[in-house]
């Protein structure tokens, strides 16, 4: 572990961002898909709708949207990233712009995790 | 003194296996000197290939702790660990042991034209170095950003970091004449630039420090506005 992080927060963080990038991707193309199912069922009526939603009102899933934001964020700060480069942002400074991106995201999601879960979960 | 464990990836045609070997080494020694060591010491059927040892022909990389580098230049203390692992180049084919053959990556080298086009009286004129471009120059195609890339790996199509830096030094160069012809291959969708998911590996790598990912973002840009 200690090596991996070595070699990854060093001269490699360009693949770690390609790979978080894939991976929140993934994780997103996943969210879509329950997304688009969850919104069929309205085909049945209102009834039916509040069943399919009635799921999401757990903890659990309350958890799960919190991990869905920093998903997001991850995804479009590196996208970001990623677009500042091909339009020819310094090549040099993408190590840093990851380092940026991965702060920027942590404070976005503090900002946008601790209401969530003080609401949401704990229910204040 | 250290001493360390050198573990050598040792293939012959149809079959592979790792083999332990015990160094002792002083603290400006490396892999290259250590390999030597064991071939004279301890095992004289180990191969592998160097040439200048100084790190200018990019014959000794192999990958050192799964890390693709150049033996001569990475001292076994640098590395900080008592293990060391040796193997061959990943993405070439195994002659035998640590020697691979570059032969997919010069194929790929002789897809961009390399040599320069034009007339004889334009190939004899001096042209004055820009100082932009004059550091992709100094490859030495070692192939280590041909292992390291993750696109490569997928894609036995795709150009390349070195063969794009070596078309992107003709494609600059005023005495060049198939210009088109370079930037036609390059934009090729399956093989050329657009391939690359800028990983920055070859760029990390690159033991001549050439900004790899760089070169292949400039020809993004002039393909996308051309």
């Amino acid at each position: 572990m200690k090596l991996l992080l070595r070699k990854y927060a060093g001269p490699f963080s360009g693949m770690l961002a390609h790979l978080i990038q894939r991976a929140t991707g993934l994780l997103l193309l996943v969210y879509l898909f329950l997304h688009v199912r969850t919104i069929y069922a309205l085909r049945g009526g209102p009834a039916a709708f509040d069943r399919a939603v009635a799921g999401f009102r757990s903890p659990l899933f309350k958890l799960l949207e919190i991990a869905l934001l920093a998903v997001v964020i991850l995804h479009a700060l590196n996208g970001l990233r990623i677009t500042l480069i091909d339009l020819g942002a310094k090549h040099a400074a993408q190590r840093r712009l990851f380092a940026w991106s991965l702060g920027a995201g942590a404070l976005i999601f503090l900002a946008g995790a601790i209401p969530l879960f003080l609401s949401s979960v704990l229910g204040r | 003194m250290n001493s360390y464990q050198v573990q050598i990836r040792r293939s012959s045609p149809g079959h592979s296996y790792v083999r332990s070997y015990h160094v002792t080494s002083a603290e400006r020694m490396t892999v290259l000197d250590a390999l030597f060591r064991i071939q004279a010491e301890q095992d004289s059927s180990l191969a592998f290939r160097c040439a200048c040892r100084v790190g200018m022909c990019g014959t000794c990389a192999m990958s050192i702790n799964r890390v693709p580098r150049l033996a001569c230049k990475t001292r076994i203390s640098a590395l900080d660990s008592p293990v060391v692992t040796l193997a061959p180049l990943p993405n070439f084919p195994v002659i035998h042991d640590l020697v691979v053959s570059l032969e997919p990556f010069f194929e790929q080298w002789k897809r961009i034209r390399p040599a320069l086009r034009g007339s004889p009286s334009d190939t004899l004129a001096i042209i004055l170095p820009d100082p932009d471009i004059s550091r992709k120059r100094d490859c030495i195609t070692c192939g280590i950003c041909y292992a390291a890339c993750g696109v490569k790996a997928s894609h036995a199509d795709y150009l390349g970091p070195a063969a794009i830096n070596r078309a992107f030094l003709r494609v600059h160069d005023p005495r060049d004449s198939a210009r088109q012809q370079r930037l036609k291959i390059l934009n090729d969708e399956w093989s050329g630039v657009w391939r690359c998911h800028t990983q920055f590996n070859c760029t990390a790598l690159c033991p001549k420090k050439i900004d790899l990912t760089e070169t292949i973002g400039r020809f993004k840009r002039t393909l996308l506005v051309s």
